[in-house]
């Protein structure tokens, strides 16, 4: 699984379109994936990838919007096609996160354009994912306690004030604060802010 | 004309008295002439009277018999030329007067009864042409009926096909989203085809085996497009109701293509149950078309108050027993209140927001003008509508 070669998913219920879309890809050396429809699509295993979706509003069986529901976890960036001009249904996608609705026909560098701007979101989105991913994994490392910690110091109290919110010494709250910085990988205290917004931790909120 | 009857019968009157006195003389002639060779002098005198009576009835036969008596008296009854009478001719002389009497009273009654058959004849006669007369009015005036209704016929016959057509245009005014997603469908290919094509050609070197691929593709949707509106053209052109040899379950499948978008976006699902080899049926392509779209856009719109998982539309054909094809169009909506059931077909009887009303009253005037019957099937839930068209049996106008 080449990782980092973007790889473009078109879904269209006409066969000629998918084969016209799937020589546009091949022309400017593309990878490109084409299926029939959203149910194909959902069985299909993804490569690890930054991808584009390019989805037919109207297919048979599972639509479009419904499809983007579906997706709505893995983030998929989203460029529509339709063969309808229908306002109330390009709305919806765009609020829904859609990168482009366009009307067939529409010419290459549009959808093209389209296409490297999702490509582009999706690589950020992988790469925001990916140090979500892994200041959650460090996160898993911290004990009970060094994340009461962490959760007061990013709350901006001082160690003294931790100290008495913990019922405990500041000694103890400084090497508890030690190991939170160490465990987590943070410079100052703005990182492991930084990193607890990532996070969304609950504690944060109150 | 009652003078100029009146101047026959006196000129009648006038030929028949005259004739009772040539025939007196004709037969005084005769016996002179013959004399001798006669054997019985009464012969031709019996014979005037007999066609004097015949002739001119009762009062010239009793001139004739009178005139003779006096002729025979007169010419051959001694004493002779006078007009005595010897005591010996006197039985003669009455029996041939009695006679001539019974003769002319005979013939005169028998003149009468001709006469009277004459004249029922004539009547008869004057009745039958009179009668004839009469028939012939009627049956003019029931021609030129027959011709106005004709016309009548022929100018319903425009409007009903006019009605029609204007239904079949607002039919595809709210199927213009799927003629344009029909025709975008192959225009979009065509666009991204060219693209590609020229891609291909710019490349160092050019790949000109997938530029030709993309060109024969660009080719096949052009063609593709094409169809759609020759189909459409179809649909909404001014037709003269000709009819054709057809296929029911290809043109069910050319409706449906048009609701393909409809059934879609609706998420209805579509399930065809078309017998096979089914014999065809001599119809209106366009009219057919229209009255299975009108029955498949019904039953679409009828579906929408139902969640859109329980919706399902059955296209159903078969072949009847009694030779006759069987359509089913079935939905599984809220159904057809049983109030309404005779209303639907009326005129502008509509319970859409936005429909006319003429749907099921141009279908089933369709229907009916092929010499088949549309009617509302029994339906466990949802409503379905059927119709049904002869086979072979070509109807001779309509």
């Amino acid at each position: 699984m080449d990782s980092d070669e973007p790889i473009v998913f078109a879904i269209d219920d006409d066969a000629s379109m998918r084969e016209a879309l799937a020589r546009l890809f091949r022309s400017i050396g593309m990878r490109a994936s084409m299926f029939s429809s959203a149910e194909e699509f959902l069985k299909f295993k993804r490569p690890d990838a930054p991808a584009a979706l390019v989805l037919d509003v109207r297919l048979p069986g599972l639509s479009g919007l419904e499809l983007q529901r579906e997706l709505n976890g893995s983030g998929i960036p989203i460029i529509y096609i339709t063969g309808h001009g229908d306002i109330p249904m390009s709305v919806e996608a765009m609020k829904a996160g859609a990168v482009e609705f366009l009307t067939k026909p529409f010419r290459d560098q549009v959808l093209l354009d389209a296409i490297s701007v999702a490509i582009k979101r999706d690589r950020e989105n992988r790469k925001e994912r990916a140090e979500v991913a892994e200041c959650r994994a460090r996160y898993e490392l911290l004990t009970q306690r060094e994340r009461e910690v962490l959760s007061h110091v990013v709350e901006g109290l001082m160690n003294k004030q931790i100290a008495a919110k913990l019922g405990t010494s500041e000694f103890t709250v400084k090497i508890h604060r030690k190991g939170v910085m160490q465990k987590m990988k943070a410079g100052s205290v703005a990182e492991l802010v930084r990193m607890a917004q990532k996070l969304e931790l609950p504690s944060l909120k109150h | 004309m009652s003078t100029s009857s009146g101047k026959v019968f006196r000129d009648q009157v006038f030929s028949n008295y005259l004739v009772a006195v040539i025939v007196v003389w004709l037969a005084v002639l005769i016996t002179l002439c013959l004399g001798p060779a006669l054997k019985h002098t009464l012969t031709f005198f019996f014979c005037a009277v007999m066609v004097s009576s015949w002739y001119g009835g009762l009062w010239p036969g009793l001139l004739t018999a009178f005139l003779s008596i006096l002729a025979l008296d007169f010419y051959f009854i001694p004493p002779l030329y006078s007009l005595g009478i010897a005591v010996a001719e006197l039985p003669d002389m009455l029996a041939f007067s009695a006679t001539a009497l019974f003769i002319s009273w005979l013939n005169s009654d028998q003149r009468k009864v001709k006469s009277s058959l004459r004249q029922a004849r004539d009547e008869l006669d004057a009745n039958i042409r009179e009668r004839t007369a009469d028939l012939n009015r009627a049956n003019l005036q029931l021609q030129s009926e027959i011709a106005e209704r004709r016309v009548a016929e022929e100018g319903l016959l425009q409007a009903q096909n006019e009605l029609a057509r204007i239904a079949r245009i607002t039919t595809m005014g709210e199927l213009a989203a799927s003629i344009a997603h029909e025709l975008n469908q192959p225009l979009g290919s065509i666009v991204v085809n060219g693209d590609a094509c020229l891609r291909w050609l710019e490349g160092t070197p050019p790949n000109l085996e997938e530029a030709r691929q993309a060109v024969e593709a660009i080719i096949r949707d052009g063609t593709r497009a094409s169809d759609v509106l020759v189909r459409t053209r179809k649909l909404v052109r001014r037709d003269e109701g000709t009819r054709e040899s057809l296929d029911v379950n290809a043109v069910i499948q050319e409706v449906v293509v048009w609701t393909n978008d409809k059934l879609q976006r609706s998420g209805t699902q579509l399930r065809l149950k078309l017998q096979e080899d089914l014999p065809p049926v001599i119809a209106d392509r366009v009219q057919l078309q229209q009255v299975i779209l009108n029955l498949v856009m019904n039953a679409i719109e009828a579906m929408l108050e139902v969640s859109p998982e329980a919706r399902t539309l059955w296209i159903r054909t078969e072949r009847q027993v009694f030779g006759d094809l069987l359509v089913q169009v079935a939905d599984s909506g809220s159904g057809i209140d049983p109030k309404h059931s005779r209303q639907i077909f009326e005129p502008f009887y509509t319970t859409k927001t936005n429909g006319i009303g003429m749907g099921l009253t141009i279908s089933r005037s369709i229907i009916e003008a092929h010499g088949g019957r549309l009617w509302i099937g029994k339906a466990d839930g949802g409503s379905t509508l059927c119709f049904i068209l002869p086979i072979k049996r070509e109807r001779p106008r309509g």
